[in-house]
């Protein structure tokens, strides 16, 4: 091979540059900093000094209630955010994807949530879910039900940012399994429907067993995103709920971080890590249940290939 | 189950895809609709399994008006282009799926489906998916689906179009003896004229939304009704000369008699004179003369092109005779395989 000069072989590396820059400043270097940071103890932020090395940190932030309520509340809401959400965008997906009257009038209906400030509407909210002049709660009593103190603590409130939260993720979501809807070949409905199946089981047997590598794909989207549950707080309470019944994981980073004085850095930078494993963990789980749908579905070319050769 | 189709018409805004169309389909045959594309073959099929609806006319099975029921009420099986079968299903739950709709309980199923599977040869492969099949198993799968619920009518449309030319030969064979075995009256959609040659009981040949001829195979090869027919029969090509009638005799336009005879037709008619490679002699005795172009052996035939009537055209000659470039030959034709068409009308005098 010809040698080529030393700018040409250089090149690639240029034009890479400012990228690589960027991610190593903002993204790769505040990771290892966290991790640094979580096993530093008695970190001093300002003056970089520390007491000892070691697990201390995660000692504390186990045994601290507070982040066990976090990770309690977090789990909870990622449980019922998760599914419910999903389950809602599958059957919504499903409708906007039929052809029906005034399809762009709900499709835009449905999306407004993405295009409008997360603020604005969970301001909204909080008028909608007010004990007082709120209209759910009006609604309700039209309904001859109790009313649910929303706003207020024992659970009323984590019921309305799981409502909140419900809504705000369903745009992207019905967005994500609308596009897996539309990669399935109608001639399938045909078929289905030329030997008589009827709406149902053509959504129970056909649609959603075709949609499931997108539904698998959108829980772990999705589950990765609510366990980051954070901004929907502050428009519906200002805070985490009621005398901190709300503590989420990130919150509960961000309240060691920056609320508390003296700051507990190493509290945080140790929940932030435990975050971002769990994280991390579900990234690969996604990855793996993508591989094995693909292998269900027999697209493993090898394979095919293989078992082609064989019946040559 | 005999068909019958009653004047069909079927309008798509201002498109007329389907014209006028009658025909009647007897119990237990194999009828290939036959066409170009955007010929109204698909059109016709849809409306026969009842994914469309005609806009006039009437289709019958046997004395049940069918022309607007619903597909699943008709009692067809359906084969489609790119077979259709459900890729998240086992082979085994493909075929069983339209019975699983019936409610067929599920003993029954699965014996009924294996006896198809049986039936088209997958039984060994019950357990894959359709995506860990070859094209020629995936069709043999989709014609047992179709065909376990016992349909009155098995449509097929282009079922053989994404296969390479060999395994396309084999499944045709295929699905020939299958229908044979079943005795299901089958309806057969192709663009292929060879195909449809060698499956069918009977083809229909359509162009522009309209019935050309419903014959017996052989009997539209050797008979057609039009110009279209005869062009779009046939491998190779049928031969087309351009020439005019002067008093029963067919001149070509390069002023030759072509020794093609018709009658009642009128002076000055312009025609086509088709003829069929196999239907050339070479007959130096003869007064229409042609130049050789060249000769190409192919396997056991030898196919010569000529000039005949400024236009290069092929006939299959006696290949004793060493013909070489610019040769000066004489030609007859055969009585067989030799038309004279209308040039505006492809009507056939001949």
């Amino acid at each position: 091979m010809i040698k080529r000069p030393f700018f040409e072989r250089i090149k690639p590396l240029l034009y890479l540059l400012p990228f690589i820059v960027s991610v190593t400043i903002f993204t790769l270097y505040p990771i290892v900093n966290v991790i640094r940071m979580s096993f530093l103890e008695g970190y001093k932020y300002l003056t970089g000094a520390y007491t000892g090395i070691g697990f201390g940190n995660y000692q504390k932030v186990f045994a601290d209630p507070y982040f066990r309520q976090a990770l309690s509340n977090t789990f909870k809401y990622v449980l019922i955010v998760v599914p419910v959400s999903t389950v809602i965008a599958v059957v919504l997906a499903n409708l906007l994807n039929q052809k029906i009257k005034f399809q762009s009038f709900f499709q835009t209906a449905y999306f407004l949530p993405m295009v409008t400030s997360s603020l604005a509407v969970g301001l909204a909210w909080r008028f909608m879910f007010n004990d007082k002049i709120g209209i759910l709660n009006y609604v309700f009593s039209l309904l001859g039900m109790d009313t649910i103190p929303f706003l207020g603590k024992s659970g009323g409130n984590f019921l309305a940012v799981a409502i909140f939260g419900i809504w705000s993720i369903l745009p992207n979501t019905i967005i994500l399994l609308l596009s897996g809807l539309q990669n399935i070949d109608p001639l399938y409905y045909t078929a289905a429907k030329v030997d008589g199946a009827k709406t149902l089981r053509i959504f129970f047997r056909i649609t959603v067993p075709l949609l499931a590598p997108t539904i698998m794909l959108v829980v772990i989207i999705n589950s990765i995103s609510t366990f980051k549950m954070y901004h929907e707080l502050f428009p519906l309470f200002g805070g985490p709920g009621v005398a901190y019944n709300l503590f989420t994981v990130v919150y509960y980073i961000y309240y060691e971080f920056r609320v508390l004085t003296p700051p507990k850095y190493g509290l945080a930078a140790a929940a932030a890590v435990l975050l971002l494993i769990t994280v991390f963990i579900f990234t690969m789980l996604q990855r793996a249940v993508q591989a094995w749908s693909r292998r269900e579905r027999g697209e493993d070319v090898k394979k095919v290939k293989k078992h082609r050769d064989e019946f040559r | 189950m005999k068909i019958r189709l009653e004047n069909i018409v079927k309008r798509f805004d201002d498109n007329t895809a389907v014209n006028d169309f009658s025909a009647e389909i007897e119990s237990g045959e194999l009828v290939t609709l036959l066409g170009p594309s955007g010929c109204g073959k698909s059109t016709m099929l849809n409306m026969l399994s009842g994914i469309l609806y005609p806009t006039e006319g009437k289709i019958y099975f046997d004395d049940d008006d069918v022309t607007y029921m619903s597909s699943e009420k008709r009692g067809i099986g359906l084969v489609f282009q790119n077979y259709a079968l459900y890729p998240h299903m086992t082979v085994l739950e493909n075929i069983c799926f339209p019975l699983e709709i019936k409610r067929v309980p599920k003993k029954e199923r699965i014996e009924r489906a294996k006896k198809m599977a049986e039936l088209v040869h997958v039984e060994g492969m019950l357990n894959r998916k359709p995506g860990q099949l070859s094209g020629g198993q995936q069709q043999r799968v989709a014609i047992a689906r179709a065909l376990v619920k016992e349909p009155r009518l098995l449509l097929l449309d282009e079922p053989l179009s994404n296969l390479d030319a060999r395994l396309r030969i084999e499944m045709r064979e295929e699905i020939r003896r299958i229908q044979l075995e079943t005795g299901v009256t089958t309806i057969f959609v192709t663009h292929d004229q060879e195909e449809a040659m060698s499956i069918s009981d009977h083809i229909i040949l359509m162009k522009l939304g309209v019935l050309q001829q419903y014959d017996k195979p052989q009997y539209l090869y050797d008979q057609p009704a039009n110009c279209f027919v005869a062009d779009f029969l046939g491998n190779p090509p049928i031969n087309k000369v351009e020439g005019v009638v002067e008093g029963g005799k067919v001149i070509l336009n390069t002023g030759e008699d072509s020794l093609v005879r018709v009658e009642n037709v009128p002076d000055g008619t312009k025609v086509y004179l088709s003829f069929r490679a196999e239907s050339v002699i070479l007959d130096n005795k003869s007064p229409l003369k042609a130049k050789v172009v060249m000769t190409s052996v192919m396997g056991k035939e030898v196919i010569t092109s000529f000039v005949l009537g400024g236009k290069e055209v092929r006939g299959y000659m006696n290949s004793d005779a060493e013909l070489e470039r610019d040769q000066e030959i004489g030609i007859s034709f055969k009585k067989t395989g030799v038309f004279v068409f209308d040039y505006e009308s492809g009507e056939r005098y001949l």
